[in-house]
């Protein structure tokens, strides 16, 4: 298999284009694309999956069968699954898809996918509806999905990040089995994150290819990796406006108290005999494997899960179920999740994205504050985005997004920050912009963070209580 | 059985109560929930709007828990599992319609009567029951007792969508109502404001109706523009399209996918925009059908109207109920037969605009559509209002319908109401049609016209302009909407 691309331009949808492509990838080959948020890399390489439309230049050669994992594909699957919930139309409240039947679609090896779904230890939700699933399982399918199609090119944009340590060793392992019979292109926005097996790295740079260098090429391959590490030094946090919530709480009761939590749909239990309490200035990091019901936990505490009403829960000094509304507690938290990045899907512009964290709202449909306004454009300097302030949040790529979000949960500085795998999609440059701002949070005093992570190097000073949670039994048996 | 309530209505008490719609403004509501803080509310049914209507309402701060029968409880079904996996508490009627200061029935319109029936010597004195649709009142005339406080909350939108907007912090237009009959301690106002804040409502926009209003408005909307129109345009576009030899695949594409596309125009700019997405040629073409039609099919949109007006409708449509729905039944099974309904779409590539150059005579439909419903509610006493929202509003909710499912599922997924009388429309029209048909070609439907220049006369294109925009659909639309995106400002 060769794929050569001669000056080639491709446009997307109008919201981006890439420009004078030149790339060859010979069999044997195995690249990893990687550049800043918004530069191009997952376009580049949606580009072999037959995605964007070619303006001009020459494509030859290509692969048999691609398979593609991707932010996208997962969020257009998601999309899809949506779409199938007919409940607007019939008053009844549609069950999705199940994994199986997701499984099966397509071409697919039975086989591959038995072995992979055993590897995964995935047995236990192949009834379950898709929509059910976590984030991290959801990507775990989409990766079984692709393997199991046996394809002779597999690209893999970000397929790392969300997976807990355990998965990730296994499917490392796994692609370097595979990269001995066909070539794989990956977009990586981590350094530490590349693979051994890894021949050739690329750069992108506004939409174009700027360096290849083959990783035999050390110096090269250390230049273009350095081009990833910029300083991130004379940070500082823009400061909130007159409305903080802190004043409201008492300074010696608890910001949260979860009491004997359980969740449970049907026969499956997610979760049981849980206790927590987080104390105000207690910073937090909460890990367990995909699956395991951490995005359970945060949503009882935000609100948004509806058995919060059946627990004992004590938030703010509310005790849940007692006639408080919902945005009497969000109003003390802010919030970041890949579930709430694909909630968040509206046309409004970058500002307005920002300013709505001052009001817990997805879009803004209240009239800010000229001061609103400021603190939203400082965070836009912040995160080199001031020239796009009145641009459309949905046609940013999914990193930038991910950077936006980032800001509204801060902008007001919450009491309750709580970030579930905020850097998921970011490049090195922001990964590190993001973990100095919530350093600098934990140590301003004001905001109490609770920290979801998977990336042991993504430890923050300031972070030092740990609560680890495990898989309920019910969640592992086949249902 | 039943007793037509309309009918017993003094002409002037008729005309009123048609009359009765006002858009109401945000201050209006500055009392939030409060009047059902610490009250019990019991949900009748668990589908999309009971789930999502019964959310949204207990994250508002209230008490609200599910009702279902006894049967639904034992064998565990879907709406069991939807109350409970939701964390709500479930109880049959004799547990907890006692309880309940405020009843919501959420159940489709054909179980009204045995429910209400049910449960009504089971409610507390002076409770609230609330409806989210009149029929049952005003069409079959069901007498609620004189304690109680009867009112009407109706979110103008999908049960989901009623949920998600909620949860951005938003909501959905909705409808309210009190039935005069039945507001004893004159709570009823209060009541049908609090709740519809509690779903959010009062965000989107809030109209003030009457139970008559709002259920002569919506069987005629429903029966004629949204569910009739498309019905009826479908097979007649398609079997031309046919009958000219055109790909079956494209032509099945074309249609059920183009009322969805066409009306997503008519949803943001009116029926103007609908037509400016035309060439201006087309524009002219698709206004002289449209009057064309208009003119053909003004006196069946009368019969509708006349029939809903006084009683003739319903009465015929509770004979075929109390007949296992015979009648329904069998025209459902014909929707199955129809050659549009057989031929799945094609593998084709359609563009967004493709859809309107080669759809001119459904543009034109939807534009006869609209204007009659609305021109033959209002000359009703239908407030304006009200025929806005039934008309047009809906229109891209039912297109929308049709690009998912076609047809037979269209029909089957609506209430039973409005696919009862889509039948009657659609055997009445079909036939009026025919004659207009035969001078029909694919310039207008199926392949555009081929016009060497978009050359027109000036003069003529300004008179066709200044008709579309002088339309009375097309001044409350503009200000409707125009409070609409006030209010969702700067999304």
């Amino acid at each position: 298999m060769n794929i050569e691309y001669q000056n080639c331009y491709f446009d997307f949808d109008q919201r981006f284009a890439l420009k004078a492509i030149d790339w060859q990838i010979s069999t044997g080959e195995h690249w990893v694309i990687t550049g800043g948020n918004g530069s191009g890399k997952s376009a580049l390489v949606a580009t072999l999956a037959g995605y964007g439309d070619k303006l001009s230049g020459t494509v030859s050669g290509k692969a048999n069968r691609v398979a593609l994992v991707s932010f996208e594909v997962q969020a257009e699957l998601i999309e899809r699954e949506r779409k199938k919930d007919d409940a607007d139309i019939t008053d009844v409240i549609a069950v999705g898809t199940a994994v199986y039947e997701i499984l099966a679609q397509g071409h697919s090896n039975q086989e591959i996918v038995d072995q992979l779904i055993a590897k995964f230890e995935l047995g236990y939700l192949l009834n379950r509806p898709f929509r059910a699933l976590s984030t991290g399982e959801t990507r775990k399918i989409l990766l079984i999905q692709a393997l199991a199609s046996e394809p002779d090119l597999l690209l893999l944009d970000e397929p790392f990040d969300g997976l807990d340590a355990t998965t990730l060793l296994m499917l490392q392992q796994y692609l370097l089995q595979l990269s001995q019979r066909i070539s794989i292109v990956m977009v990586l926005n981590r350094c530490d994150e590349i693979p051994s097996f890894v021949s050739h790295l690329g750069y992108m740079q506004a939409g174009q290819l700027m360096h290849k260098v083959a990783r035999e090429d050390l110096q090269g391959s250390r230049e273009l990796l350095q081009l990833l590490h910029l300083k991130t030094s004379g940070l500082s946090v823009p400061a909130t406006d007159g409305t903080s919530k802190s004043a409201l709480l008492k300074a010696d009761q608890p910001l949260v108290r979860l009491k004997n939590i359980r969740i449970k749909y049907d026969q499956l239990t997610i979760l049981e005999d849980f206790d927590w309490t987080i104390n105000p200035g207690e910073h937090w990091q909460l890990s367990g494997p995909n699956g395991s019901g951490k995005t359970a936990i945060l949503s009882l505490i935000t609100g948004d899960h509806p058995q919060c009403y059946s627990n004992d829960i004590l938030v703010f000094g509310y005790q849940r179920g007692n006639g408080e509304s919902i945005w009497q507690i969000k109003q003390f938290i802010g919030y970041v999740s890949t579930a709430l990045q694909w909630e968040y899907r509206v046309g409004t512009s970058l500002r307005n994205v920002i300013i709505s964290g001052f009001y817990d709202s997805i879009g803004l449909y209240t009239k800010a504050t000229d001061g609103q306004r400021k603190i939203a454009d400082q965070w836009l300097v912040l995160l080199g985005m001031d020239d796009r302030a009145d641009q459309s949040f949905n046609k940013l790529s999914f990193g930038d997004q991910r950077l936006l979000l980032i800001a509204r949960a801060m902008v007001k500085h919450p009491p309750l920050l709580i970030l579930d795998e905020p850097c998921l999609g970011l490049d090195d440059i922001n990964r590190q912009l993001v973990l100095a701002l919530i350093e600098k949070i934990c140590a301003a005093g004001k905001s109490t963070v609770l920290y979801v992570n998977h990336h042991a190097e993504d430890a923050i000073a300031g972070i030092d209580q740990a609560k680890k949670i495990t898989k309920h039994p019910s969640n592992m048996a086949d249902v | 059985m039943s007793n037509n309530y309309f009918n017993t209505l003094t002409l002037r008490d008729q005309l009123e109560q048609l009359g009765k719609c006002r858009f109401m403004h945000l201050a209006e509501f500055t009392e939030g929930v409060d009047a059902l803080k610490g009250k019990k509310i019991v949900v009748i049914g668990c589908g999309a709007q009971g789930l999502n209507q019964g959310l949204n309402l207990r994250d508002s701060g209230l008490d609200v828990s599910y009702t279902l029968r006894q049967a639904a409880i034992d064998e565990k079904r879907q709406s069991w599992k939807n109350a409970t996996e939701n964390g709500f508490t479930v109880g049959t009627y004799d547990q907890l319609i006692p309880t309940a200061d405020v009843v919501l029935n959420l159940t489709p319109d054909k179980q009204h009567s045995s429910v209400v029936n049910e449960i009504m010597p089971l409610m507390k004195k002076d409770a609230c029951l609330s409806y989210s649709h009149g029929f049952n009142i005003v069409e079959e005339g069901m007498k609620i007792r004189q304690d109680i406080t009867v009112i009407m909350v109706a979110p103008k939108c999908p049960g989901t969508e009623v949920r998600a907007e909620y949860v951005r912090g938003f909501g959905v237009p909705t409808l309210i109502a009190v039935h005069e009959a039945n507001d004893p301690q004159g709570q009823g106002l209060a009541l049908a404001k609090a709740y519809a804040v509690g779903t959010g409502g009062h965000k989107a926009g809030v109209l003030m109706s009457s139970f008559v209003a709002e259920v002569k408005s919506d069987l005629m909307g429903e029966q004629t523009i949204l569910c009739g129109m498309l019905q009826t345009g479908s097979l007649l576009c398609y079997d031309k399209m046919i009958e000219k030899g055109m790909d079956a695949g494209y032509a099945s594409k074309l249609i059920q996918f183009g009322w969805e596309v066409i009306t997503e125009a008519l949803k943001y700019g009116g029926v103007t925009n609908m037509l400016d997405r035309l060439s201006n040629p087309d524009k002219i073409k698709a206004f002289d059908l449209a009057e064309e039609l208009k003119g053909i099919m003004r006196p069946l949109y009368n019969k509708h109207q006349d029939d809903i007006m006084n009683g003739n409708f319903s009465s015929g449509m509770m004979a075929d109920w109390a007949n296992d729905d015979e009648k329904l039944l069998g025209w459902r099974a014909e929707t199955a037969e129809t050659a549009f309904e057989k031929m799945p779409a094609g593998d084709v590539e359609i563009s967004e605009q493709e859809f309107f150059d080669h759809g001119i005579l459904m543009v034109a439909m939807v534009k006869a559509g609209v204007e009659l419903a609305f021109e033959t509610m209002t000359a009703a006493g239908i407030i304006a209002e009200s025929a806005y929202y039934e008309s047009l509003h809906e229109t891209p909710l039912i297109a929308n319908t049709i690009a998912r499912k076609k047809l037979y599922e269209m029909n089957a997924t609506i209430s039973d109401t409005a696919e009862y009388g889509c039948y009657l429309y659609n055997h009445a029209c079909l036939p009026l049609l025919a004659e207009f048909m035969k001078n029909i070609d694919t310039d207008v439907i199926g392949k555009g016209t081929t016009n060497a220049d978009n050359g027109v006369d000036n003069a003529r294109l300004i008179e066709v302009n200044e008709a579309l925009r002088s339309h009375p659909v097309e001044h409350i639309g503009g200000v409707l909407r125009g409070y609409m995106s006030d209010m969702k400002a700067i999304i």
